[in-house]
């Protein structure tokens, strides 16, 4: 597939040969535990890492193999590893190259999960994070310790949309050799390809709008092969020899995947968040069409903009593509195709009129995801963003009145017709 | 090799490219075509016509009743329907035992008789009674044996002599008992079907069906109708009754223990009228099932004194059986043929062959026996 490199076409075929036994046109779902060696030679070999091959579906599958294929091409990445969700691609991307006396600084504005992971699971094992407002520049430059060794952050903020000034932020990372690591889930490759602005590892939920269909929960991290971790001795796990695999020097061996390789032969083998074969199988479906649907992503989401820009019952409405969204310069800069089909807004009458909205559409799914096909709505201060505090909320960028949309791929006239009917209960309940 | 390591070896080899030890699902319409002149030299154009995950569970299945091929469809009436296609055409008659599924009773009467085919239900517990109902233009006996829900059985070796001297084809519905106890074509049928929904499934995941033939002359016209009509199994479920098929043997070994116990605890009963299990030497072809086959299944049946407005309360009422269709699964059901799955059987035709108002079905399940046995007890006090 080496000749043909844009992005619909990688969509469709990269990381698939056709089936070498059959033909299958469709890549075969590989739901097995285990593969069988031809001899204990190939066997050891595989073991230890001297060549590719499969041994036990934790570690690699063929058919996840295609995945991560898939999205490192799209990515324009050298090596990707599927996980079991989003969350966990984070938490191994992260603690394959942090461990105990580390430091991250992070975006404040992110997934409550991310920024819950940051704040009270990895202090456990020593890792520490200071979060900085994604617009300061300045911020993430006097917030690099000694220990820094990561810069993580959205480039779509959620949920206050604001983006990443990635070229700036990846220049501080530059001059301290600390990596970049992004979270893409909200802009895909097809909004934005990361690597290109100097991001060093790319993470996705790609339950989201790479999946596309809510059918299957999945991560990948993607190694962009663009950071030099032999500069510095700050990355240890990658460029000194790893003792449990016979030595092995990862940035030797392996260069610009060194990264990918540390997630596969630590992670994957010892922590173990795999996905599933069937969830790839799903995922790749759900990739074949994603320019298709991020397109109409973007065009559904013009015209809610314009239609909630204009509505009585609304008091706000923010997207990075409104002149009025103080990220609305970086997002032509990043997000020339579409700044995303988020948009948050508030309903006139505050909390109990937001409410009564939420509880009256019916087209638009109250829950807990973004990136469906179908539309999605949820009001953020009780449920994402319920776990933390109430400082952290506004720091996150969240009112009370706010509801998220996540605009899907329904025709727009009868989502604004299901709004209608939301917009009139929330105007009784606000009374004026 | 024995039928316990051919269950779970048969028809599967490690995946040649990646080594994976099971069979990779192919998923896949199509299959690519190395070039016009080598067309179908990996065997595969169009998942239709054949598909390698599929193919693995046919062969697994033709080797555990050594037939020749067979071909796997979306259920196991996809499977009947393709057999009588196959082998019966407008002016052809065919005898079939006169308990049988319900549903082969409906696509008999309702549907292939729309074709011009004739039907003759015959007693199938009495070899003469078939060999009476074959006619000049008898093309297949088809054996549901032991019948569902009536649990009577039939001499395969001697219906499969009257089917050999009539040129009919004797097809065998084996699902009841499976080739695991059940040999249908070493007995002499030239065909068996399945619905593999049920033991060869197990788990009450999928639907599917089967048909295996003994010889080529079948196994083509039985797969020319699979490909013509195209009511074929899907990649996934038979994935998942190829997994299903490793431990058959022993969920019907234990299965068919718990039918034991419990028939016989049935048979105890004072508040029951009367019980029917193969295994039971009460039951009027016990000696047939002994000699043809090695186990009696996990199907009961039995009624309670009261009849149907006791029955139906018991059924009501009776905690851990579920009242529910399917058999064969290792969940335990409890079923009402009569509304359920023989109600499309005229009542005429039911009190005839012995489907009564107040028969409850037992599939008993893979629970301790002694549960349900206590679930009975405390149904049958209350009833």
């Amino acid at each position: 597939m080496s000749d043909f490199l844009e992005f619909d076409t990688l969509s469709l075929h990269a990381g698939q040969t056709v089936d070498k036994e059959f033909g299958a046109r469709a890549a075969p779902i590989y739901q097995t535990t285990s593969y069988v060696f031809p001899d204990t030679d190939t066997a050891s070999s595989i073991f230890n890492l001297e060549r590719g091959g499969h041994a036990y579906s934790r570690i690699t599958n063929p058919t996840v193999g295609v995945l991560e294929q898939r999205i490192a091409a799209l990515e324009g990445g050298s090596a990707a590893v599927c996980t079991a969700s989003g969350m966990a691609a984070t938490f191994v991307a992260i603690t394959a190259i942090l461990g105990q006396g580390d430091h991250i600084v992070a975006s404040s504005q992110m997934y409550g999960g991310n920024i819950s992971l940051m704040k009270n699971t990895l202090p456990r094992f020593g890792i520490t994070a200071t979060f900085v407002d994604p617009k300061d520049i300045d911020g993430f430059k006097n917030a690099i310790q000694d220990n820094t060794r990561l810069i993580y952050g959205e480039l779509i903020g959620n949920p206050g949309l604001d983006i990443l000034d990635l070229e700036a932020i990846a220049s501080i990372g530059d001059k301290h050799h600390i990596p970049f690591m992004v979270d893409a889930t909200f802009n895909t490759p097809y909004l934005c390809r990361c690597f290109d602005h100097g991001v060093n590892i790319t993470i996705h939920s790609v339950t989201k709008w790479m999946g596309g269909h809510g059918t299957a929960i999945g991560g990948v991290v993607v190694d962009g092969g663009n950071f030099d971790w032999g500069r510095t001795d700050k990355y240890p796990t990658i460029t000194e020899d790893y003792a449990p695999f016979q030595g092995i020097n990862l940035w030797e061996e392996f260069g610009p995947s060194a990264f990918a390789t540390r997630i596969r032969a630590e992670a994957m083998r010892d922590i173990g968040p795999s996905m599933a074969p069937m969830n790839a199988f799903l995922l790749l479906q759900g990739i074949e069409t994603l320019s298709l649907r991020m397109e109409k992503h973007r065009t559904n989401t013009e015209k809610m903009l314009e239609y909630l820009s204009n509505h009585d019952r609304v008091s706000w409405v923010s997207h990075p593509s409104l002149p009025s969204h103080s990220s609305h310069e970086l997002a032509k800069k990043y997000l020339p195709k579409g700044a995303g089909s988020i948009v948050s807004f508030g309903v006139k009458g505050g909390r109990e009129a937001g409410k009564a909205f939420i509880e009256n559409v019916e087209l638009a799914s109250h829950l807990a995801n973004v990136g469906d096909a179908k539309t999605l709505i949820i009001h953020p201060a009780t449920t994402t963003h319920s776990r933390i505090d109430a400082d952290a909320l506004v720091a996150a960028g969240i009112t009370e009145d706010m509801i998220r949309l996540s605009v899907g791929l329904e025709d727009v006239k009868d989502l604004q017709a299901d709004f209608e009917t939301g917009f009139r209960a929330a105007k009784k309940v606000a009374g004026d | 090799m024995g039928f316990r390591t051919r269950q779970i070896h048969a028809g599967v080899t490690p995946d040649p490219t990646t080594g994976s030890i099971l069979t990779p699902i192919y998923q896949s319409t199509t299959f690519v075509q190395p070039s016009v002149d080598e067309y179908m030299s990996k065997g595969f154009t169009y998942s239709r016509s054949g598909n390698p995950t599929v193919k693995a569970l046919e062969a697994k299945l033709a080797d555990l009743e050594n037939g020749i091929d067979c071909a796997c469809f979306g259920t196991g009436m996809g499977a009947t329907t393709a057999v009588m296609l196959a082998f019966l055409e407008n002016g052809s008659h065919a005898v079939v035992s006169d308990v049988a599924y319900g549903g082969t009773y409906r696509l008999a009467t309702k549907v292939m008789t729309r074709f011009g085919i004739e039907f003759t239900f015959a007693n199938a517990a009495d070899p003469d009674a078939v060999a009476a109902a074959v006619r000049d233009n008898t093309a297949m006996i088809f054996t549901e044996t032991p019948a569902n829900p009536t649990l009577k059985c039939a001499d395969i070796a001697a219906i499969s002599e009257i089917a050999k001297k009539a040129g009919a084809v004797h097809v065998v519905d084996n699902t009841l008992l499976t080739p695991y106890y059940q040999q249908a074509l070493d007995l002499g049928a030239d065909v068996s079907v399945h619905s593999t929904t049920k033991y060869m499934d197990g788990h009450n995941v999928t639907v599917g069906g089967a048909a295996i033939s003994k010889s080529q002359e079948h196994a083509d016209a039985i797969r020319f109708i699979q490909n013509s009509t195209g009511s074929i199994m899907s990649p996934q479920v038979a994935w998942l009754t190829l997994q299903g098929c490793k431990t058959m043997s022993i969920r019907m070994d234990q299965q068919s223990a718990n039918a034991m116990a419990i028939a016989e605890f049935l048979e105890a009963h004072p508040k029951v009228e009367q019980v029917s299990y193969p295994g039971l030497k009460s039951h009027p072809q016990h000696d047939i099932v002994k000699k043809q086959a090695t186990g009696f299944g996990a199907m009961v049946w039995f009624e309670v004194k009261g009849g149907l407005t006791a029955g139906k309360k018991l059924m009501d009422s009776i905690e851990l059986w579920t009242l529910a269709e399917n058999l064969g699964s290792v969940e335990s059901l409890v079923t009402h043929p009569v509304t359920m799955t023989h109600a499309d059987v005229e009542e005429a035709e039911r009190q005839r062959v012995g489907i009564i108002d107040g028969l409850v079905r037992l599939s008993v399940g893979l629970e301790d026996a002694e549960d349900l046995i206590e679930a009975l007890e405390k149904a049958l006090d209350a009833a």
